[in-house]
C-alpha cells in the first residue's frame, strides 16, 4: 500500500493548503491568500506530474493500456489546470465572490477526482505493480520537481 | 473492466435527467402545500386519510423523484456505476411513476378499486423497473466502496416497501382479505422511512460530506456495517412482527438510537471539516441531522407515553430532516452539474456556480425553510398557524422550482450563444 499511503497524504495536504486559501481569500487578506494558493497550486500540479511523469507510464506499462483509467485522470488534471489559471485570475483581481465561486467548483472537482484515484487507481496499482517496480516508481515519483 | 470501475469519462447522464426530477419533486412540494391549506391539522392525525394523502405526497412525489434525480446523478460519480441510455430509462420511470401518484393519492380520496389497481400497476411497473436496472448494474461492480453497498441496501429496502405496498393498495380495493394488513402497515412504512430514506441518505453521506466539506471520513466500520446492520434489522423484525408485533418496540428504540448516533457523528465530522466557511449547504445538513436527533427522542418517547402530538413531532421531525438533506445536496448538485456539463463541453463562457444559484440565493431558503419548521411546530399547539406552514411549504418549493428553471435557462442559453473550443477528449 506505499503508493496509496504516499500519494493520498499529498490530496490531504492540498485540500488543507486549499483550505487556507480559501478561508484567507474570504477574509479579504489577499496576499496571504496569494501565498497559500501559490503553494496548493505548486503542490497539485507536482503531484500531477509525478502521475503523469512516473506513476502512470508504470501502470500502464503493467496492464499494457494506455486508454484505460489513465486517460481519464489525465483529462481531468487538465480541468483542474484551468480552474487553477482561473482562480489565480481572480485572486489577481481580488474578486472575492469569484474567487470563492471557482472554489466550489474546484472542491467538487477535485474531491471527485482524488476519490476515484484513492479507492480505484492506486489501489490498482499497489495491487498490480510488482513489489520492485513499486519501490522504483515511488522513488522516481519523490524526485519530480516542478 | 474499468468503465465499471467509474473511471470513464462519459458517464455523467445528462442534465436533462436530473433536473427534470428535481423540478417534479418542487412540483409535487408545492401541491404538498396547497393540500395542507386543505387539509389543516388533520394531518397530524396518522389515522386519517388527510395525512395518508399528504405523506405519500411528500414520500412518492416529492422524496421519491429527489433520489430518482440524486440517483441517476451519484451512481455514476460515487458508486461507479454507469446506466446506458439514462434519457430513455428517465422517461420509461418518470411518466408512469408520476401518473401512478395521481392515481394512488385519487384512490385514497374515492376508494375506487380500479384507481387502487391502477396506482399499483402504473408505480410498482415503474419502480420495480428502475430498482431492477439500478441493482443489476450495481451487482455487476467488481469493486464496492461503502456508499455502493450501501446504496444496494437502499435499493433492496424500496423494493420490500414497494411489495407491501402491493399487499396494502389490494387489501384497500378488497382484492385480497388482508388479514395481516397491520403488521405489513408497519413493515411498508419501516422500510421507506428507516430502510429507504434513511439509508440512502446515510450511503450518499458517507461520499459527499467528505466531498464537499473535506471532513475526515467515517470510521470504516460504521461506513460498511450500519447500512447492512440497518436493513438485517427491519428484516428480522418484520418478520418476527408477524407473529410478536411488541418485536417493533424494541425495533424503533435500536434504530433510533443507531440513528442517533449516525446524526451525532455526523455533526462532528462538520465541526472538523477543513473548509472554515459555513454556507447555506451545511447548515441545511446541520438542521436535517438535528431534525433527525429531534424525530428520534420523540420516536422513543412515543413508545411509552401515548399522546398524539409526540408521534406528531417525530414524523414532522422527520420529514424535516429528508427535506433537509435534499436541499443541502441540490444547492451543491445543480450549480455544479451546470458548470460541469458546459465546461466539459468546452464553453470558455460556462457560468461559475454562484452564477447558476447565488450563494445569497440558498441563504434566503434557509430561512424559508426554518421558519416554515418553526411554523409547523407551532401549528400542533395553535392550530391556525398551519395555513402559514401551507403557504410557507408552498413557497419554499417555488423557490426550488425557479431555481431550476433559472439554471436551465442559463445552461440552454451558454449553449446558444457561448464560445466554446472544440477538445479531442470525449465529452462528458
Amino acid at each position: 500500500m506505499i503508493i496509496s499511503q504516499f500519494m493520498t497524504q499529498e490530496h490531504r495536504d492540498c485540500d488543507t493548503e486549499f483550505a487556507q486559501a480559501e478561508q484567507l481569500a474570504a477574509e479579504g487578506k489577499w496576499e496571504e491568500a496569494e501565498k497559500a494558493f501559490l503553494h496548493f497550486a505548486d503542490d497539485t500540479l507536482r503531484h500531477f506530474k509525478r502521475e503523469e511523469d512516473e506513476l502512470f507510464p508504470a501502470f500502464e506499462a503493467q496492464t499494457g493500456s494506455a486508454e484505460g483509467p489513465t486517460q481519464v485522470m489525465r483529462y481531468e488534471h487538465e480541468q483542474v489546470r484551468g480552474l487553477i489559471g482561473k482562480l489565480a485570475e481572480a485572486l489577481e483581481s481580488e474578486d472575492r465572490d469569484a474567487y470563492l465561486s471557482l472554489c466550489e467548483s474546484m472542491m467538487i472537482l477535485l474531491q471527485q477526482h482524488n476519490m476515484k484515484e484513492e479507492q480505484m487507481l492506486y489501489a490498482m496499482c499497489d495491487r498490480v505493480l510488482p513489489p520492485e517496480i513499486k519501490t522504483e516508481t515511488l522513488g522516481k515519483m519523490k524526485e519530480v520537481v516542478l | 473492466m474499468f468503465n465499471q470501475n467509474g473511471l470513464s469519462l462519459d458517464q455523467a447522464p445528462p442534465i436533462s435527467v436530473v433536473l427534470r426530477f428535481f423540478f417534479s419533486g418542487a412540483l409535487f412540494g408545492i401541491l404538498a402545500g396547497i393540500f395542507i391549506l386543505f387539509f389543516g391539522t388533520a394531518i397530524f392525525d396518522a389515522q386519517s386519510m388527510q395525512a395518508v394523502i399528504l405523506t405519500h405526497t411528500l414520500t412518492l412525489g416529492v422524496m421519491l423523484s429527489f433520489m430518482f434525480a440524486a440517483l441517476f446523478q451519484m451512481l455514476p460519480v460515487i458508486a461507479g456505476v454507469r446506466l446506458a441510455a439514462p434519457q430513455q430509462k428517465a422517461n420509461l420511470l418518470q411518466y408512469p411513476f408520476t401518473a401512478g401518484i395521481f392515481a394512488l393519492l385519487a384512490a385514497f380520496q374515492t376508494s375506487l378499486p380500479w384507481l387502487y389497481a391502477l396506482a399499483s400497476l402504473l408505480l410498482g411497473s415503474s419502480i420495480f423497473y428502475i430498482v431492477a436496472v439500478m441493482l443489476k448494474n450495481l451487482f455487476e461492480l467488481t469493486y464496492h466502496s461503502a456508499s455502493s453497498k450501501g446504496m444496494v441496501m437502499a435499493l433492496l429496502s424500496l423494493a420490500i416497501l414497494v411489495i407491501l405496498a402491493l399487499y396494502l393498495t389490494a387489501a384497500l380495493s378488497g382484492t385480497i382479505a388482508g388479514s395481516y394488513f397491520v403488521q405489513m402497515k408497519e413493515g411498508h412504512y419501516s422500510f421507506g422511512l428507516f430502510g429507504w430514506i434513511s439509508l440512502l441518505i446515510i450511503s450518499i453521506s458517507f461520499q459527499v460530506i467528505e466531498m464537499f466539506y473535506v471532513t475526515p471520513p467515517y470510521p470504516k466500520a460504521v461506513s460498511y456495517y450500519l447500512p447492512m446492520g440497518i436493513l438485517g434489522l427491519l428484516i428480522i423484525t418484520f418478520i418476527t412482527g408477524l407473529f410478536f408485533p411488541a418485536a417493533w418496540v424494541i425495533a424503533d428504540i435500536v434504530l433510533a438510537l443507531v440513528l442517533s448516533a449516525y446524526a451525532l457523528l455526523t455533526l462532528l465530522r462538520l465541526t472538523q471539516k477543513k473548509r472554515p466557511l459555513s454556507d447555506a449547504t451545511v447548515w441545511f445538513w446541520r438542521t436535517g441531522l438535528a431534525s433527525l436527533l429531534l424525530s428520534m427522542a420523540a420516536l422513543v418517547f412515543s413508545r411509552f407515553v401515548d399522546i398524539e402530538s409526540i408521534k406528531a413531532l417525530s414524523y414532522l421531525f422527520f420529514a424535516f430532516f429528508a427535506l433537509s438533506i435534499v436541499f443541502a445536496m441540490f444547492y451543491k448538485i445543480i450549480p455544479f452539474l451546470t458548470w460541469f456539463h458546459l465546461n466539459s463541453q468546452g464553453y470558455f463562457t460556462a457560468p461559475m456556480m454562484h452564477e447558476v444559484i447565488h450563494p445569497k440565493t440558498a441563504n434566503k431558503h434557509l430561512y424559508i425553510h426554518l421558519t416554515t419548521l418553526v411554523t409547523f411546530t407551532v401549528s400542533l399547539f395553535i392550530a391556525p398557524f398551519i395555513y402559514f406552514a401551507g403557504l410557507l411549504t408552498i413557497l419554499s418549493f417555488a423557490w426550488m422550482a425557479y431555481q431550476i428553471i433559472h439554471a436551465w435557462k442559463l445552461y440552454r442559453h451558454t449553449q446558444e450563444t457561448g464560445e466554446k473550443f472544440e477538445m479531442n477528449m470525449p465529452q462528458a
